[in-house]
């Protein structure tokens, strides 16, 4: 085994993760929501990147941020559904409809794009470095880069601005910011649509590394809940580590016993860590 | 008195469930759709002691679910086992499964534990998947036709108008056991701490070892579920962690309302005759389904039920003089 090449991809597959989780992260920090369909939107952010590349012939630059945009445009539209329960904080028909939702996705997506597995090629992916034995791509590099530099403004507006401010008192008492004069809801909807997006955008990111299929979904979901939980939930500095430290561990798993089993292996040290520390590893 | 004359309305109503297929033509699909209705009934009533009376969702039955069938295809293709000790190791199997995940998920509530439960069904899947014991990829095929000796008579069978003797009685003791499981002690503990969770610590009720009993109660119910849906289609295969089930026994619970007794089968029924008679191809089924959950649940949360309560009381309203 390389090790060099092996931290290597676990960075790279760390801040793919991390991409994907961050939405969650924040969702269920702000509004203590869940999304169940962030998996099967991780899909349509890929398949309505390739569907405008192939369909439309936008080049991948193009495609991503309009894709980004259509999954973002979906969220105003389901949360506007949701939220006389989101209102009501009725958590466990949420979980549900949210299921619902993810269904009707999948569904409507093989109907739409067809059942068969599509190449969602990125022109980063094409171009490759190396260095002695270590070899990585631009798509790597952007993923890694594109990630510290969203998390990093995600950071400072959600602690050093007035916006922040608003959203974390949402978070903290949604009918106290009400009396303050704060629309919630429109925080509500503000935080889903960003989830949406974000979503979107690392599946514009991360997607390319392999051919995409309407079925697909599910281990993003788990990944990104490993991650909220072991971060501490909705913790943003958090998530970004445990990304990290998962991506380390999928690629060192996947090299030295079975790339077959890291997502249940992941899923064992979710089990662990919940049964020892419930709270996550960032709780006191 | 009145309530000997529901004992016999009940008695009745199973009686004639049993010759619901031959009132409906008596024709093979007939069977067919009501022998599925009865087993997935079945599988929803598991994850409906979770949601109507604990008040978690649960999104892991589609595990015990496929451990009884797999239980079933294991033991009578490799060992030959019959149809009773089939049903025993799925029962056994599930209740296995039930503690650990259970026990795992002790101290999780709310979306914690529906993740986890969810989380446990997408790595039972990869596990079956990769799992060359299990039939990997292929599943395992030629699952015999059911065989139940019971003092000198042969039931069970291998097609369906055969399995429909025991899909009925499968059901039927199902429903039974959910009517007892609602008036013993663990049934109102249940929802005792669901509704009101002060109340139950007050009265020294043991909420999480409330959560885990029921837990553990409920998988085997959908374990032979899965366990007979291995003898219908003498197959099991890694479709059965599929979300389709999961999405189909949220459907069934929500769709008529929690907490009815016949509020799973009735929703199991119209999902079914939907996809069996009205169906609009497989993608347009998921779209159906996916939909009226969503629906069900955002319009009238409390189910067709609550549709019903509000068309009585605006037509009491109507009704009443309006001076």
């Amino acid at each position: 085994m390389n090790l060099a090449q092996q931290l290597i991809n676990g960075l790279v597959l760390g801040s793919g993760y991390a991409l994907i989780a961050i939405g969650w992260t924040v969702l269920l920090g702000a509004a203590r929501l869940v999304n169940f369909a962030h998996g099967q939107l991780y899909m349509l952010g890929a398949f309505v990147a390739w569907a405008i590349m192939q369909k439309l012939g936008f080049s991948y630059y193009l495609a991503v941020p309009l894709a980004v945009l259509t999954v973002g445009l979906l969220g105003v539209l389901l949360q506007v559904m949701m939220l006389p329960l989101v209102m009501q904080q009725n958590l466990t028909s949420l979980m549900i409809v949210t299921l619902g939702f993810g269904y009707v996705f999948t569904g409507g997506a093989s109907k739409i794009f067809g059942g068969d597995p599509q190449a969602f090629v990125s022109p980063l992916t094409a171009a490759s470095i190396r260095f002695g034995d270590v070899w990585f791509t631009w798509a790597d590099v952007v993923t890694l880069v594109g990630t510290l530099i969203l998390f990093a403004v995600l950071w400072l507006v959600l602690n050093r601005t007035r916006t922040g401010a608003i959203v974390r008192s949402v978070a903290e008492d949604p009918k106290l910011a009400q009396l303050f004069g704060i629309n919630a809801a429109l925080v509500y909807i503000g935080v889903f649509v960003f989830e949406c997006a974000a979503v979107a955008f690392g599946a514009g990111l991360v997607a390319p590394r392999s051919p995409i299929l309407t079925s697909m979904g599910f281990d993003e979901v788990i990944l990104t809940f490993v991650i909220v939980v072991l971060g501490g939930i909705g913790s943003v500095g958090g998530s970004l580590l445990a990304g990290f430290g998962l991506g380390m561990f999928t690629a060192l798993f996947g090299a030295l016993v079975s790339p077959a089993h890291t997502t249940a292996a992941a899923f064992f040290v979710l089990l662990a860590v919940l049964v020892l520390r419930p709270g996550g590893l960032a709780a006191k | 008195m009145i309530k000997r004359h529901s004992t016999s309305f009940a008695l009745v109503l199973a009686g004639l469930a049993y010759f619901v297929p031959t009132v409906a033509g008596g024709a093979p699909a007939a069977y067919t759709a009501c022998t599925t209705i009865a087993i997935l009934a079945v599988m929803a009533y598991g994850a409906d002691l979770i949601l109507s009376y604990l008040g978690e969702v649960s999104l892991g039955h589609t595990v015990f679910w496929a451990a009884g069938g797999y239980a079933a295809a294991l033991l009578s293709v490799n060992y030959g086992w019959n149809g009773w000790a089939t049903a025993g190791g799925a029962i056994v199997v599930a209740i296995i499964f039930a503690c650990l995940l259970g026990l795992a998920t002790l101290r999780t509530r709310e979306f914690v534990f529906s993740l986890v439960t969810y989380a446990a069904a997408v790595v039972a899947m990869e596990i079956a998947f990769n799992w060359s014991y299990l039939g990997g990829s292929d599943g395992i095929v030629g699952v015999p036709p059911l065989d139940l000796p019971l003092f000198g008579w042969q039931l069970g069978g291998g097609t369906n108008d055969e399995l429909w003797l025991i899909a009925w009685l499968l059901l039927m003791v199902t429903l039974l056991f959910i009517h007892r499981f609602r008036r013993s002690r663990l049934g109102i503990s249940a929802l005792m701490v669901h509704m009101n969770p002060d109340l139950a610590t007050a009265l020294g009720v043991d909420a999480r070892r409330v959560r885990l009993a029921v837990f553990v109660t409920s998988a085997p119910i959908s374990a032979l579920a899965g366990w007979l849906y291995a003898y219908q289609r003498a197959y099991v295969g890694t479709d059965m962690f599929e979300s389709y089930f999961l999405v189909l026994m949220l459907t069934a619970i929500v769709i008529v309302g929690r907490r009815m007794i016949l509020g799973p089968l009735v929703g199991t029924a119209l999902i079914i005759v939907q996809q069996n008679f009205f169906s609009i191809g497989g993608d347009g089924d998921k779209i159906v389904l996916g939909a009226v959950l969503a629906a069900i649940l955002l319009l009238w949360p409390k189910g067709l039920v609550g549709v019903w309560d509000l068309l009585a009381s605006r037509r009491a309203q109507a009704a009443r003089p309006t001076t």
